[in-house]
Parts: C-alpha cells; structure tokens; sequence
C-alpha cells in the first residue's frame, strides 16, 4: 500500500528525498508493509559517483529518508536524525532497480532505526542505523 | 567466547558461502573458501551486526580470517554495547 506523507498535499514540500515537486530530488514514494516502511528507486546518472555508480552519499540520503519517514508516519510528528552510521556492501549500479527497507524500535525518547539496502534479487547491498528524536509538534 | 554466539555467526558465514555451517570450523580460512570474497565478507558483517544489534568497527573486521575471530570480535562488541 502506497503511504502518505502528512504534509503530501502542501505547496511548500519541496524534500529533497520524497516531495514530487522538487525536480532536482530523489522524489521517493513509498510502501507501508505495517512493520517496515520501503522505498524503491532507481537512479540515473545525476547521482552518480564514479562511472556507472550510484553516489554512497545518496544512498544515506535514502536510508535516512525511510527511516525518518516511518517514524513520522507511526507518530504523527516529525524526527530530527541525531546520528546515523552506514555499512556499505556493494556497489549501487545506476540504472539498477534497489529497495530501501527501514524498520524502528520506539523508545520514549529515542528512537532506534535500522534500515537495509537489496538489489532486484533481494541480496543485501547496504545497511544503516539511526536514531531519531521525535519533535513535540509539527514543524 | 558464547557457544551461542559462535553458532550464529558460523550459520550467517555459511550462509553467505553457500556452504553447510558443519563443513566450517572455527579455525578454517574464510578467505580461503570457495566463493568467498569481500563482497560476501561485508554481507556477513552486516548480517551479523544485524543480528547482535551491533556496530563492528571497519579496523575490528578488516584482516579478520577465521570464525574463532568474527566471534571474539563480536563478543567484545556486544560487551562494548552492554557497557
């Protein structure tokens, strides 16, 4: 099921990872499995770092973007990043079709999320962990 | 060093070999192995850390070759975790 974002029909959501209306984004959209939120993607050369490879930068953005965005769709409230780790595994092809799969453990004040990179076979390429602090109201 | 532990990792290191965990010991030369390479190498510390719930330091699992190792290193991450 395709999950909406709280603020999906505001004129001023302009994210770099998920609004449709940034032309320069990564314009993500997402799925809500109930326990897991995932994205899929497949980036063209603007990403790129070297020839033929996707950016490992943006592949943080991405994580980030879907573990942040699970904690604001179980909450209600945005979620500031407080620190985040990457593992790279192997190479993110551009052109290649990926999944970004992000789960959460919710603390009364911190919140713990993991979320992992798979190619189209379902092979681990990449995996990151977060934690979140939830803001009190809307931003 | 946890017998638990022990047999996690050598499930996860089998699994990512393609082999059977009775056919590694734990002092077998994972480099050494068929198949394996360091792609393989890094999807089985993700995994691992995955499982543990751990952060393995790049300077702990670089250089590391055998199961008995992947365990020590585990174990001290998960003690490091404990605090």
């Amino acid at each position: 099921m395709t999950a909406a974002l709280p603020w999906a029909g505001r004129a001023d959501h302009h994210c770099f990872g998920c609004s449709p209306h940034n032309p320069t984004g990564l314009q993500l959209s997402f799925a809500d499995s109930g326990d897991a939120l995932s994205a899929e993607f497949c980036l063209d050369k603007r990403y790129e770092s070297y020839p033929g490879v996707v950016h490992g930068g943006i592949l943080g953005v991405i994580c980030d973007e879907t573990m942040g965005n699970l904690i604001v769709m179980r909450l209600g409230v945005p979620a500031l990043t407080t620190s985040m780790r990457m593992r790279y595994v192997g190479v993110v092809r551009v052109g290649g079709r990926y999944r970004c799969v992000a789960r959460a453990d919710f603390k009364p004040e911190l919140v713990h999320a993991t979320a992992e990179l798979l190619d189209f076979a379902g092979s681990v390429v990449g995996t990151a962990t977060a934690s979140y602090k939830p803001q009190r109201s809307e931003l | 060093m946890t017998l638990a532990v022990s047999t996690t990792v050598t499930e996860i290191v089998a699994a990512e070999l393609g082999r059977a965990p009775e056919s590694l010991r734990p002092d077998t030369d994972l480099r050494a192995v068929e198949g394996a390479d360091s792609i393989k190498v890094l999807r089985m510390v993700a995994k691992i850390e995955q499982a543990y719930g751990i952060e393995l330091e790049d300077d702990e699992i670089f250089g590391l070759t055998t199961i008995d190792q992947v365990v020590a290193v585990v174990d001290k991450a998960i003690a490091r975790e404990q605090g």
